[in-house]
């Protein structure tokens, strides 16, 4: 393989080595390799960050604009936009990632054959292959969303997708991945494909409509409302997947705006449409999305939180994996951290965010406007990574948007206050609940708040087995869901202002946390 | 301490009753109205956009530091009504793109602007061309000022400009864009004048266009001569 025409780039710490070629931009070699680009490469952010440590890499004006001139002298650069001048050695950080894979038991009626359920997110996709008799899973895959490549969040995928060749390509990455899943997920079962009766895919509205080839461009703008959102049966032969031809391939409508079916099938999934009290659903992902139903009634509503609880546009934060510290508890009156893999830290997932955030405020080391009480720049976490004045700031918006959602929407439920409130997705499972509500992020007793796991995906399986079909249990629900439109009332501002301040110490929090985190969390230390 | 001093300090701190009290007791000590720009409301604008700057306060610190600037000039403005001594620096249109709500970075640019002396004309959110190409003609507008915070809205900031030059008003005004998803680089690609990476670069943006329309002004004043 050795060509003198191109340049060999290892990368460390993983070993690997790939070529490219004089003049082209280190981005595509290293997509294949997992790095992600969460502006869709475009220069916009620091999230693809690489250190060179041997040979040299061009500066361009769009990293000069991002980089300070101390990190560009260190050899940092953006992998999305440096071209390699010669042979490299590049640091970059690639991690396991870990993922929640839904195993729970659910109510079902038994059927021949096998079915899939697949949860399209934006991030992270999840399929299982399930045995339509037992309901057992008999395998389950997961992978980044190969959409990744064209931008990490829905709003940087749409503008790429409002080309009609951009729809096209996104379009077909999606379809193309899900297809090799399910072949993956039938090599490792020993399963043939003709045994595959049914598919169902659920994901937000961009999601949806990427995988169905729909018109996004509705969802680029105000009121980001298309009337495309509703069930999509295709077949396996329409998608070229190695399945039977007639196969058949549902994706289950969207709730409104950009919530979508992943919030329907959390819906199934809790039981919240059969609840005689009012109960409340949140999904805390970039986009927040916040439910409160009862049998009666059931309103939803979503808020633009940002990529914080994620570790993006955190100065040291990362996904929740090896290296990241994930938990925050308070010893002799000092932080402690806990990381991922017991290894090194590296930096700090959503979850540590929250903790930090939390003993910082229990500690008087951040003031309840949010500012370092000492009118310091950053505090030191522990060896290698600290927290800056920035990073606070940055959660105090993403908080303050999922917090403003759930007290708009309490008002306009306006009945009796939800008793009960599921959290869905990974971040809401590893989330502190004490912490969360000591940083007003969820203002909720602990033992109110219930994680209840990726429940897109339970949703998804419950509908494999929806009695009645195509008209099945999603499609009376969707019908009872009332979207509202938080970012057009005009009391938006004023009640987000008021969420992003913190409330003051109360040293009772110091100990709850403590213990929350022995008796939650035994396997994470 | 001066009263205007005084006055300058509970703006920053954001004391709406104590600014309306010191600029009634410094009216009522002789000062002149125009005087207060200069002498407590411009100078505590600029240090909450500098501490905006460092992290030290937050949206909503600049936000109540602003309603305490405004409790000021809203007694000052009847006052300075007949007195041409006193002019604002300039009129600011301002809004957030069409297609796009979110307006609280748009809001806190324009609440710096007003309290760095500007008249503001504020359109509020998803503003369109004709919107904006209106407003400019009927308020004589020296500046615009447009917000986007989506990449999929900040787009239509090239429509804006283009219908201002099809108005024939693009030489007329300053156009300045900003936005998370906005860049320098974008800035310029659509025609903009300006990019403010926050709010207090887009009031060193607009001093410094004044600053270069007057630098304009003499050379073209000693070319005539």
């Amino acid at each position: 393989m050795a060509d003198h025409r191109t340049h060999r780039v290892v990368l460390r710490p993983i070993g690997v080595e790939v070529r490219v070629r004089p003049g082209e931009p280190l981005k595509d070699a290293l997509f294949e390799q997992g790095v992600e680009f969460p502006c869709g490469g475009q220069g916009r952010c620091r999230g693809c960050r690489i250190q060179v440590l041997e040979g040299s890499a061009g500066v361009n004006a769009a990293q000069q604009e991002r980089l300070s001139s101390d990190e560009l002298a260190a050899g940092w650069r953006l992998a999305c936009q440096c071209v390699a001048d010669s042979d490299l050695v590049i640091e970059l950080r690639q991690w396991d990632s870990a993922i929640l894979s839904d195993e729970s038991s659910f109510a079902f009626t038994p059927r021949p054959g096998l079915g899939v359920a697949v949860d399209v997110g934006t991030t992270t996709i999840v399929a299982q292959l399930v045995k339509l008799a037992s309901g057992r899973v008999l395998a389950v895959r997961t992978a980044l969303n190969s959409q990744a490549r064209q931008g990490a969040d829905v709003m940087s995928r749409l503008q790429f997708a409002l080309s009609a060749a951009g729809r096209r390509e996104l379009e077909g990455l999606i379809r193309r991945q899900i297809g090799a899943l399910i072949a993956q997920l039938l090599f490792a079962a020993n399963a043939q494909a003709d045994q595959v009766r049914d598919v169902v895919l659920v994901g937000n509205t961009v999601m949806h409509h990427l995988f169905c080839g729909i018109n996004v461009e509705p969802l680029s703008h105000y009121p980001f409302i298309s009337g495309g959102d509703g069930l999509q049966v295709l077949s396996a032969g329409q998608l070229s997947w190695k399945l039977p031809a007639d196969t058949r391939v549902r994706f289950l409508p969207g709730l409104g705006g950009f919530v979508g079916s992943d919030i329907l099938a959390g819906l199934l999934a809790t039981g919240v449409g059969e609840s005689k009290d009012a109960v409340g659903l949140i999904d805390l992902g970039t986009n927040g999305e916040i439910v409160i139903g009862n049998r009666d009634r059931i309103l939803c509503a979503s808020t633009a939180a940002g990529p914080a609880f994620e570790g993006a546009r955190i100065s040291m934060g990362m996904r929740a994996c090896t290296g990241a510290i994930s938990e925050v508890t308070i010893e002799n009156g000092k932080p402690r951290c806990h990381v991922l893999g017991n290894t090194r830290p590296a930096g700090i997932c959503g979850s540590g965010l929250v903790d930090a955030v939390a003993a910082g405020l229990d500690l008087g080391v951040i003031a309840p406007s949010g500012r370092f009480a000492n009118g310091g720049s950053a505090w030191q976490l522990c060896a290698g990574v600290a927290l800056t004045q920035k990073d606070v700031r940055e959660l105090q918006l993403a908080k303050a948007a999922i917090a403003s959602g759930l007290v708009m929407l309490r008002e306009r439920w306006g009945g009796a206050d939800p008793a009960r409130l599921y959290l869905a997705g990974a971040f809401g499972n590893y989330v502190n609940r004490t912490s969360a509500r000591r940083i007003g992020l969820i203002d909720y007793q602990p033992d109110q708040v219930e994680p209840a796991g990726n429940t897109a995906l339970l949703g998804a399986k419950l509908a494999l087995f929806s009695r009645d079909g195509e008209n099945g249990s999603y499609t009376r629900l969707r019908s009872r869901v009332e979207h509202v439109s938080l970012s057009s009332d005009p009391h938006f501002q004023d009640v987000f202002v008021e969420q992003l301040g913190f409330t003051e110490n109360i040293g009772a929090f110091v100990n709850a946390r403590h213990e929350e985190s022995i008796y939650e969390h035994p396997g994470r230390t | 301490m001066s009263t205007l001093d005084e006055l300058k300090e509970v703006i920053i701190n954001g004391n709406a009753p104590a600014a309306k009290r010191l600029t009634e007791a410094a009216l009522n000590q002789g000062t002149r109205p125009g005087d207060f720009f200069a002498g407590a409301i411009i100078p505590a604008m600029d240090e909450v956009g500098r501490r905006m700057r460092e992290c030290e306060f937050f949206i909503p610190e600049v936000l109540i530091a602003a309603r305490a600037a405004r409790a000021s000039t809203e007694i000052l403005k009847p006052l300075l009504a007949g007195d041409s001594s006193v002019r604002p620096a300039g009129t600011v249109v301002c809004g957030t793109i069409k297609g796009d709500l979110h307006d609280i970075g748009k809001n806190i640019v324009a609440m710096m602007l007003e309290g760095a002396g500007f008249r503001i004309v504020d359109l509020g959110v998803d503003v369109g061309p004709e919107k904006l190409v209106d407003a400019v003609r009927r308020e004589g507008a020296d500046f615009v000022a447009l917000s986007a915070l989506l990449t999929t809205t900040m787009v239509n900031m090239k429509g804006a400009i283009e219908a201002l030059i099809a108005a024939g008003l693009r030489q007329q005004v300053k156009v300045m864009v900003g936005g998370a998803p906005v860049t320098e680089s974008w800035a310029q690609s659509i025609g903009a004048d300006g990019y403010g990476k926050d709010a207090p670069a887009a009031v060193e943006l607009a001093r410094r266009f004044i600053a270069e329309a007057a630098r304009g002004m003499s050379a073209a004043r000693r070319g005539a001569a």
